[in-house]
């Protein structure tokens, strides 16, 4: 079997920046919940997906085999930086971009010092603990043209490319879900989903990942988007779903609340 | 002390093709050159900066994006290597840039007491975005002249198109008053694309210029008809058109830069100086300089007749 685990987790820096603020406390220990499970699931690399690295031209993998630097998010510089180092399964990135190549996808890599890592895939790597030099990451930008079918090709494009090389992946889609946030500062403690009925969306979303209904997913998840302006439109939830081959059992959601009033959630699929 | 005035704003694009094709020793990749009329306009730029001789230079660019409040670079000095997520095969540029942070905090406090959101950023390892490093460069490579640095907040995305506006015009006003009461001579950039539909595939090598032209003919017609109303000093008449330039064109105006400094420079009915217009992977782009010192519009000229 090549994919052995599938994770959906936001890509805020607030828990990790701001670690005593309790509500977002729950964030970090959700998120070393599915790390552990995501190791647990013994996979030889993780395939990531963040909707905060944008691409506009080719689809952009990540094939510097070690990257490492500290980031300053642009919004959230005064709580700090975070520190990476990250390791890149480079074969298996390149495999993805001939792939690509040989689909259609206009595809690319990036390995160049300095380049500029999204803040969600630092977060994401960080918090679930991958992206060592023994489980190294394959990631893949979010090309800002693609809609959700061609963001669920991509990843049966990795997937394919693993199995190719007889590697397990683990698959982790990075981002939120309702996208309306707080445009004034708050106190951490006060942080709640910005509109009652955005809570209610990610509330009947959730329950449906929870149940594994991929139909009636696919019948709400547009007016999911449009109406809870969810972040990238959900693209980061397609690419688990192009992973897993367009089903999963159910899923277990190991946390959801309210990050500046955006929805996040860590989510951990049965495939 | 007070009596600081804005003496020249720019329209001060920043595809970072332009920079790339320089070759300046700060950017790691090589050019074989590409985009002459965009860099000979910015060579005319440079020769107006030179001769206005400002104290400082003020940059608002769409790269640099927050979602809570507007924000400014409050550290003196800031370091490092500033490579671009889209284009990293064109731009990775070791930068050394000197802040004027005095000024950057009285911006930030007459934006805050006009009702906006606004914070200093102070954080010493913060990487600048390559929209305000390719706008700086173009127009002054010396990097000689400190610098304010002003970010995009997200409001005419993440709200609208006229409620962004808005708080764009408080911006430039407040931006106006802190420059008043610094006692300094300011010059504006205002780093923004006009028409912004955009190849798809990069040409191969990038500087191959048999393969540039404007990607859209209806946002080439709508960057015409702006410029010209520009060059003829209708600003009222680009103001108004402005939102629908903005759908139709796709135009990058939209983060905010260009009405910030129009608001900063109180909506001047001046003709601009086309210093010159190009294409960068089908984008259009402008370099127009409205010269309040040369107008007559600026204290200093009078001072100095
Ligand atoms: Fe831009």
């Amino acid at each position: 079997m090549t994919l052995v685990s599938a994770f959906l987790v936001h890509g805020s820096p607030l828990p990790q920046l701001c670690p005593d603020v309790p509500n977002w406390q729950r964030f970090r220990q959700a998120m070393q919940q599915a790390g552990a499970a995501l190791r647990a699931s013994r996979p030889d690399v993780v395939l990531l997906y963040s909707t905060q690295w944008f691409a506009v031209l080719d689809e952009i993998w990540l094939t510097r085999r070690r990257s490492e630097d500290i980031h300053v998010d642009e919004n959230w510089h005064e709580f700090g930086e975070m520190a990476y180092d990250l390791y890149s399964d480079v074969s298996l990135a390149n495999a993805c971009i001939e792939a690509c190549r040989a689909k259609g996808v206009n595809a690319r890599g990036a390995d160049y010092q300095g380049f500029p890592i999204d803040t969600g895939t630092i977060v994401a790597s960080t918090a679930l603990s991958v992206g060592s030099e023994a489980l190294p990451l394959v990631v893949a930008s979010n090309n800002l043209y693609d809609n959700a079918e061609a963001t669920e090709k991509l990843a049966a494009i990795a997937v394919a490319c693993a199995a190719e090389q007889g590697k397990r992946v683990a698959v982790v889609g990075v981002g939120g879900l309702s996208g309306s946030l707080f445009t004034k500062p708050i106190e951490a403690q006060d942080d709640r989903i910005v509109h009652a009925e955005e809570d209610a969306w990610n509330r009947k979303v959730l329950a449906l990942i929870e149940a594994g209904d991929v139909d009636a997913l696919r019948e709400v998840l547009p007016a999911y988007a449009a109406e809870a302006r969810v972040d990238m439109g959900f693209k980061h939830f397609h690419w688990l779903l192009g992973a897993l081959g367009g089903r999963f059992q159910g899923a277990t959601v190991h946390h959801y609340g309210a990050l500046y009033g955006s929805g996040a959630a860590v989510v951990e699929f049965n495939p | 002390m007070a009596n600081g005035e804005i003496i020249s704003g720019f329209l001060a694009p920043h595809p970072p093709h332009i920079l790339y094709a320089e070759n300046p020793p700060q950017n790691e990749p090589r050019s074989q050159g590409g985009w002459e009329q965009l860099r000979w306009a910015y060579e005319r730029a440079r020769a107006s900066v030179e001769a206005l001789k400002p104290d400082v230079l003020l940059v608002h660019s769409p790269h640099w994006i927050t979602s809570v409040g507007h924000h400014f670079i409050g550290v003196e000095h800031l370091a490092g290597r500033s490579v671009d997520p889209i284009f990293p095969n064109l731009f990775r540029f070791d930068y050394s840039i000197k802040f004027d942070v005095e000024l950057a905090e009285a911006c930030c406090e007459e934006g805050r007491k006009a009702g906006l959101q606004t914070k200093m950023m102070r954080n010493p390892r913060f990487r600048v975005d390559y929209g305000t490093i390719t706008a700086l460069h173009m127009i002054r490579p010396q990097w000689d002249i400190p610098v304010v640095s002003i970010s995009a907040n997200n409001t005419p995305y993440y709200l609208s198109m006229e409620e962004g506006q808005v708080e764009m015009d408080l911006l430039g006003k407040a931006t106006r008053e802190a420059i008043a009461k610094s006692g300094k001579r300011a010059v504006l950039l205002a780093s923004n694309t006009l028409s912004h539909w955009h190849f798809h595939q990069e040409p191969e090598p990038p500087e191959d210029m048999t393969q540039e032209h404007p990607q859209s003919q209806l946002g080439y017609q709508w960057d015409m008809r702006m410029i010209e109303l520009m060059r003829r000093g209708e600003m009222n008449e680009v103001f108004r058109l402005l939102p629908q330039f903005i759908d139709e064109a796709f135009a990058e105006v939209k983060s905010g830069a260009f009405t910030w400094m129009h608001a900063a420079m109180q909506y001047p009915q001046l003709a601009a100086e086309l210093h010159g217009y190009g294409t960068v992977i089908g984008t259009g782009n402008a370099v127009m300089e409205w010269n309040l010192l040369k107008a007559g519009l600026a204290r200093a000229a009078a001072e100095a007749a």
